[in-house]
């Protein structure tokens, strides 16, 4: 894949899944000003940091390609990819609590302790802590599913199954990157699923 | 906000309604009376004490949420906000299920 194309891509998947990632924030925050329920404001903080980490990483994509993938601009491509990295450990780690502190098993302070706070770039340790949250999560959502059968409980399941399977991609794009369209399809396909959810949610039939 | 535990061990599954929930509850029993409902059917729809609906109706009334229809008979039904209220509600809650969070 040509340089251009691949910043290219990659800022406009980026973009696409900010847009998505800041609608469920936004709903989640709806909610938590109806219900005052803290799992809903855990959900919103969770979408916002994922979210954020997504525009900041499409943003350094596009300051590369307009400066037309020049090697200067390069180390940029990175910092933006450690902030989203960063962004979607805490954001993904989050939700993970939120599930926890909803079941009430665990206490909360061993599992803070538990969620990194360092700076690290791409490699394959940190996609594989990133998998096995998004794991952790897509099984609490398939058990979610298994309970009621409901279409959206569904579409939730699928997006963090899709979502594990990105980062699967991702983590073995670090060795072949014909992998990387792949895991941004397949990241973008989550995305549009809970798109998909937020959009029956808002104009049920 | 969701309630913690009960204090007899016996119930520690059980939990506390949340004065939110409660309040819910009430209201979606009158919508479920075609929203017109009796004190009455609240009491068993929502599960109150006598006291305790009274008490929760007063609130919910002083909200503007619910009214009170009928001339001889008390009977209660939502007001537009409140039909809204519900509305939103039911988003809110379908969004959260679809995560697996109760609420």
């Amino acid at each position: 894949m040509p340089l251009a194309s691949f910043f290219g891509f990659d800022s406009l998947m980026e973009f696409i899944a900010f847009v998505i990632a800041i609608g469920i924030a936004n709903q989640a925050l709806k909610g938590y000003r109806l219900a005052k329920e803290r799992t809903l404001l855990y959900l919103n903080i969770s979408f916002v940091l994922i979210g954020a980490g997504l525009l900041v990483d499409g943003l350094s994509s596009l300051i590369v390609l307009m400066a037309g993938a020049r090697r200067g601009f390069l180390y940029l491509f990175a910092v933006g990819y450690s902030i989203n990295f960063l962004a979607q450990l805490v954001g993904y780690g989050i939700l993970v609590y939120a599930y926890i502190h909803q079941a009430r098993n665990v206490n909360s302070t061993a599992l803070l302790a538990a969620v990194p706070f360092l700076f690290f770039e791409r490699n394959a340790v940190t996609e594989l802590i990133l998998i096995f949250l998004l794991i952790y999560i897509a099984t609490q959502t398939w058990i979610n599913y298994s309970m009621n059968k409901n279409s959206n409980s569904m579409l939730v399941f699928g997006a963090f199954a899709s979502l594990s399977i990105a980062h699967v991609f991702f983590l073995i794009f670090t060795v072949a990157p014909i992998f990387f369209p792949f895991a941004q399809v397949a990241q973008l396909f989550g995305f549009l699923l809970l798109l998909a959810m937020l959009l029956r949610v808002n104009h049920p039939t | 906000m969701m309630p913690g535990k009960q204090a007899e061990p016996a119930k520690a599954t059980a939990k506390y309604r949340s004065q939110f929930r409660i309040y819910v509850d009430i209201m979606s029993v009158i919508q479920r009376e075609s929203n017109q409902a009796k004190p009455t059917r609240i009491l068993y729809g929502a599960n109150l004490s006598h006291d305790r609906l009274v008490k929760y109706l007063e609130e919910l009334k002083a909200l503007g949420v619910i009214q009170e229809i009928g001339t001889d008979d008390k009977i209660y039904s939502l007001t537009q906000k409140g039909i809204e209220f519900m509305n939103n509600f039911r988003r809110v809650e379908s969004f959260a299920s679809a995560f697996g969070f109760k609420i």
